[in-house]
Order: structure tokens, then sequence, then C-alpha cells
């Protein structure tokens, strides 16, 4: 008669370790190609990815009503930005893609556009006067996103990294009637409101948050055609030697941690713990509303050897393969409008790219928002051709490298930069 | 004196079985090949061909991954210091969390062995960290070792002692540790089942025979607990290799790359730098790894089992 093969204790060890051998090697293969398929959702799903800290009310009505207007069911998909950036990648490869996304930051869209996976709205915006684009945006955030006379994607927020975020009563308690406008000044004050459990700034992991102190020494982050990179190179070093020092020599700022996460130091700024710090607009509507009882100062850029910010903001852009790329446009017009620009303004602090924004009296008598318009008047020049070279994203993962070494681990910035810039020559060749 | 040996008996042929016999066994495994053959296309489909695909990706490159480029990216996997820097820092997180979480394991394990008043609930304790998603279990440390407004921080201030940034001066041994905290009780309720297979009369014949608590432990229960011990370390071993989301929510891989372990440098390669056909080189250099670990600790634990 049969007998089945009996399984005793070891062999049933053995087939649970085979399982989870072969579970292993399953998970690695994550990165193998799919074929591409058709665009996300059914005909009648509008799919758009968001940043989850930009779900403004203003932005929530008019997606809504656009909803209705066309019948769609309207899936809207909240990410932090490493997660969009990730899921936007796969869903790429795929070709099962949204049908808008937010862009995070200018020239993202130009690496994708180049590489064909978003597609240049310079004729959607010829169609459509009512835009009024690029007339009404402001140059910096137009050129930006153009490369070889397309553009590819539209400015949704113009915003600059460099703000002087103060608290007014911790720097009146150490004597200081205004805030700092020099590095000297700076340094002066945070050492006169260190005390106790309280430092008088505090630095961000993250390395965007670095730019505006080397652009307010002069320093480039890339000059691809030359092959070039924080340059000049003795300028990039004392710009971050300073960052290092601020935290060890000086001991005015805790050293940052090292995690996904940005907001730390306004964190710190709203439990009272620092005085100041460095940030953006977008930090505005955090402060207000998580520590009112905080009289919050915001200053403009500081001056090194020039007084520079550096340009952030998000924009939109459309996938080539969304499935109704007019239709996008149209939800993108309604999103960049004067009026939901204002709403999202009076809503969150927010600063946005139409000329007219600028120039409306509720924007231009707002203290905090006139001193934004500053900002964004001394933003440092972009290299457009290092999104276009596709390696933007590469290279500041290693510059991410670098900074972290020199601010959290305490490596010698020289060291740390050329090991940088030796890397990041090798990734653009 | 010698003794006549009984002529051996002759070899006897095989006997042919009947042949209703194998008509039963041909239409019982017709039966069971019948069942499995949708578990076999189920693994084929999502399993065995993506791991080709995976292989024939491997083998390509170029702006957008469709240049062949033959061993290129293994070659150029093997001169990546990114690449050799995040598969040495994963070789010590992966020793270190299966050795310390062994050995922690198996104390944990004894002491819960013992008829202690509320032992039950320990065991239930202990096992809610590994019940729970390892997102929330990234969060939650990355909140408590905060410098600044983590609790850890504070209940040292509490007591006299500094404050210590766990996260930049020692990151990959805090996450070693957070695995260790995570994992113990799973690692601790195999260990249990290992003791309470063990026959307690060993125990009681080693006692009449004068061996000491330790004597036991060292001669009786940690030779018994070796096919468990193999389990978990290789169970560990693959899990370390692979492990992702912890570095990724806790530190981000930093600072610098100090916790970029080697599947957040795949990610990274993948879905930063765009570069699938490396990125699905490197997991097939990971899979090589993991399969070669698991034969090796598979035929060392053989070994020690026949010993025992």
């Amino acid at each position: 008669m049969f007998t089945p093969h009996q399984l005793n204790r070891r062999s049933f060890l053995r087939l649970g370790l085979g399982v989870s051998v072969l579970g292993a090697v399953g998970a690695g293969t994550a990165c193998a190609p799919v074929t591409p398929q058709s665009s996300k959702g059914g005909a009648n799903t509008f799919t758009i990815y968001w940043n989850a800290g930009h779900t403004y009310k203003a932005y929530e009505a008019v997606i809504d009503q656009f909803g209705k207007d066309h019948d769609l069911q309207i899936n809207w998909q909240k990410f932090q930005w490493p997660d969009l950036t990730t899921k936007l990648v796969a869903d790429f490869k795929s070709g099962n893609v949204p049908d808008l996304v937010e862009e995070v930051t200018a020239g993202t869209g130009t690496q994708y556009g180049i590489a064909g996976d978003v597609i240049a709205i310079d004729d959607l915006a010829k169609g459509d006067t009512g835009m009024k684009f690029p007339d009404d945006f402001i140059d910096a955030a137009v050129t930006a996103r153009q490369y070889e006379g397309k553009t590819y994607s539209i400015p949704f927020h113009l915003t600059a990294n460099g703000l002087l975020f103060y608290n007014k009563g911790l720097l009146a308690d150490a004597g200081f009637a205004t805030p700092p406008t020099t590095w000297e000044e700076f340094l002066e004050m945070t050492k006169a409101t260190t005390k106790d459990k309280v430092t008088g700034t505090a630095l961000n992991s993250d390395p965007s948050y670095s730019a505006p102190f080397y652009h307010q020494q002069g320093v480039a982050f890339s000059d691809v055609t030359k092959g070039e990179f924080l340059t000049p190179e003795a300028s990039a070093t004392k710009a971050l030697q300073f960052m290092q020092d601020l935290i060890y020599a000086h001991r005015v700022s805790p050293a940052p941690v090292a995690t996904t996460d940005y907001s730390g130091p306004q964190k710190l700024f709203s439990a009272k713990r620092a005085a100041t710090f460095l940030s953006g607009p977008w930090d505005l509507g955090p402060v207000r509303q998580g520590s009112p009882d905080i009289d919050l100062g915001v200053a403009p850029p500081l001056k090194g050897s020039v007084q520079a910010s550096a340009m952030a903001g998000a924009g939109l852009m459309i996938p080539t393969k969304a499935k109704n790329p007019d239709l996008s446009w149209e939800l993108i017009g309604k999103l960049t409008a004067l009026e939901t620009e204002m709403a999202a303004t009076k809503e969150a602090g927010m600063s946005m790219p139409r000329k007219s924004w600028a120039a409306d009296p509720a924007v231009a008598s707002d203290e905090t928002l006139k001193v934004v318009a500053t900002a964004l008047s001394l933003i440092a020049k972009q290299d457009p051709e290092l999104p276009a070279s596709g390696k933007a994203n590469q290279i500041n993962e290693l510059y991410k490298k670098a900074y972290q070494q020199i601010v959290i681990q305490q490596h010698p910035v020289d060291a740390s930069l050329a090991d940088f810039r030796t890397q990041a020559k090798a990734a653009l060749s | 004196m010698t003794t006549a040996l009984a002529p051996a008996a002759p070899p006897t042929a095989p006997q042919a079985r009947p042949r209703w016999e194998s008509r039963a066994r041909r239409r019982e495994a017709g039966t069971a090949w019948r069942f499995l053959l949708p578990a076999v296309i189920f693994f084929v489909a999502l399993f065995f061909v993506p791991i080709l695909n995976q292989l024939v990706a491997a083998a390509n490159g170029g702006v957008d991954g469709t240049t062949f480029v033959g061993l290129d990216n293994f070659v150029t996997a093997f001169n990546d210091p990114e690449v050799i820097h995040s598969f040495t820092i994963t070789l010590i997180y992966a020793a270190g969390s299966v050795t310390i979480g062994i050995g922690i394991g198996i104390l944990l394990a004894v002491i819960l062995n013992q008829a202690l008043p509320g032992r039950t609930l320990f065991r239930s304790l202990l096992l809610i960290p590994y019940l729970t998603s390892v997102a929330i279990i990234g969060l939650l440390w990355r909140n408590i070792l905060d410098p600044q407004i983590g609790i850890l921080n504070r209940l040292l201030e509490t007591v006299g002692l500094p404050g210590q940034t766990w996260l930049s001066t020692a990151p990959l041994a805090t996450i070693i540790g957070i695995t260790i905290w995570s994992s113990a009780g799973y690692t601790m309720v195999l260990f249990l089942a290992g003791l309470q297979g063990i026959p307690g009369m060993y125990y009681e014949a080693a006692q009449i025979d004068g061996a000491g608590p330790w004597r036991r432990f060292f001669s009786i229960t940690l030779p018994l607990l070796a096919p468990t011990t193999l389990f978990v370390s290789v169970i560990g071993v693959i899990g370390a290799l692979q492990q992702f989301a912890l570095p990724y929510i806790v530190t981000g891989g930093g600072p610098g790359n100090a916790t970029s372990l080697y599947a957040h440098r795949v990610f990274i390669v993948a879905f930063n730098d765009n570069q699938f056909g490396y990125a699905s080189a490197l997991s097939v250099l990971l899979l090589i790894v993991i399969l070669i670990l698991s034969i090796i600790q598979l035929k060392v634990g053989d070994r020690a089992n026949d010993h025992t």
C-alpha cells in the first residue's frame, strides 16, 4: 500500500527553514521590472499624488468641486515626500501612473520629463490664456523648471529656505531688541540665548537646510557643465565649518538627529528649547498652531559674505501616461488660480509663485509675508543642468551623507566635502 | 574456538508489485498533483518568474535600464565602496542581533520556564513588541531616543546621569538594540518550546549524579536546545540580512551612511538613483549570500545535532 512520506521534527524544521530561505529570495525580487500596463484606476477615477503636509482645506475644496464637475471619483493619495518619490518611480516603471502629481521641488519634473515620464506643459499653457503662464509667475520659479525650451512642471508654491524664526521673548531676555542680520550677530545672539535647557538655535539633519548657509558664502551647489560641486571650495568649507562650530565649538545648537523627518528644529523651537531656527514659510503654520503662546518673529535671511536664501517650493506635473492630460491641466489651473493661492496663504501662511499674489494688498500689507517676499528676492540661482543630468537625486543623496557626517558625526569638513566631490563627479560620469 | 556461522540467506528477488497496487499508487500520485497544481502555478508565477525577471534586469543597465551589460553590474558591485560598506555593517548587524538575541532569548526562556507567579502574563508582555508593526516600533524608539525631547534622556537626567545622543554616537548598536528588544519575545517563545521538550528525567539523572545547576544547563539544556538554536539563528540571519524598515524609519540610513544596511542600499540605488539594473544585481548577490549562509548553517547544525 502506498505510504506517504512522514514529516518528522527535523524534516519539519528543514521545511520551515527552506520556506524561509525561499521567502528571503522572493523578498529580493522587488527591483525586477514589470511590464507596463495602463494608467492608474478606472476611466472614471482621477488619481492625485500629494504631499501630506499640503492638504489644506483650500485645495480640498477645489479638488472636491473638480470631481463633482466632471463626475469623477477622486483618488487623492497623500504621502511624505520620500514615499511619494518611491511610489512615483515605481509607477513610472510599471506604467500605472496617477493623473496629477505634486513635484517635490523645482527640477524634479525636468528630470522625469527628460526621461519621458512627465509631459512638457508648454502647449497646454499656450492654449489656456486664463492661466497667464508664464507671464504671471515669478521668473526664477519658472526657469528652474525649464530645460532646452521646455517646461516640465508648473510652480505651485514658491518658498525660500533661510528665514530666521526667532522667539521674541527669549531674545529680549538676552538683551536683543532686534534679530541678527549677519553671521557674526547671529553667533553672538545664539551664545547669549543658550542657557539652561535652551539652545540659541537648532540645526536640521536634512541637508537642504544647509543651502542658505553655503549660498550666503556665495557657493553654488553644482556646475554640471564644468563638473564642479560646492564651489568656490574654500567658501563651502567656511560655510559648513560655521555650521559644525555652532554645534561642537560654540555649543549653541544640539547635534541634529538623523531621521527622515525635517521637523526636529521646529519642534524644539515650539517646545521653547531653541531660541531660533532657520527654515521656510512651511513652518509658520506648525509654529503658530503648535505654540500660540510664543511671540514669533520672522527675519530675512542672514548675510555671510552675501545675503541669500535657497529656493524651495513644490510644483505640479502631469505624467506622460496620465489618462487625460487636458483634465489634469484644468485642475492645475484651478489649484494655481489666484483665489486658491490667497485661500491657502490665509489658511497656512504659504507663499505662492504668482506675481499677482505678491501684488495683492492682503499679501503686501502682511508683515511676515513681506519678509518672505524679501527672502524670495534673494534666492540663489540654481543649476538647471543638474536635474537634466538625471543624477540630481543620486548626488543629493551623496551630499546628505557628507552633510550628516559633518554636523552629526563631526567628521573633518574638508575631507567630507572632498569625498563628496569625488563621488558626485563619478556619479556624473 | 570457532563459531560456525549460519549461511547467509540468498537475496530474495524483488517481488513484482501487484498490478492493482501500481494503479492505486499512480491514481494517488495523480490526485496529489492535481491538489498541488494550483500552489505550484502560484509559486512559479509569483516567485520563480519574478526571480528570472530579476536576473534578466541584473544584466541590463543604461539610462532606461534596457541596455545589455552582461555581468558589469556585478563587477561594479564588488568595487562599489558604498555597497561594500553596507554589506559589512549588515554582517555586523546580523552577528550582533542574532548572537545577543539568542543569549537573551535563552535567558528569558529559562527564567520563565520556572514556576514563577505571573509567568504567563510576563510571557505575553514580552511577546507584544514582536506583534507590533515595525513602523510603530521605529517611530516609538525614534521618539524615546531623541536627545532633546526623548523620554530616555529625561530619565537619565532625573537620576543625575548625562543625556546621550544614541542615534549619533552609536547608531548601528542602537539599531541592533532595538532589533533585539523587538524580537526577544519571539525568540523566548521558541526556546521555551524547546525547553519544554526536554524530558525531565535527564535532569533528575544528572542531579543524582551530583551535577549542579550550571553543569545541568551546559551539559543538558544547551545541547538539547541545539535544533532550536539552529532554527533561530538561520531565521535571524536571514531576517537581519533583509532588514530595511527599522533603519529606514529610525535613522533614514544615517547619520552619513552609518546605518544604511544592504537592503536600504538596494532601495536607494533603485528608487533614488533610478538604477534598477544595478539594484537587481545587488538583490541577486544578497540572494546568493543568504543561500550560502543558510546552507552553511544547516550543515554545521546537522553535524552538531549528529554529535549530540
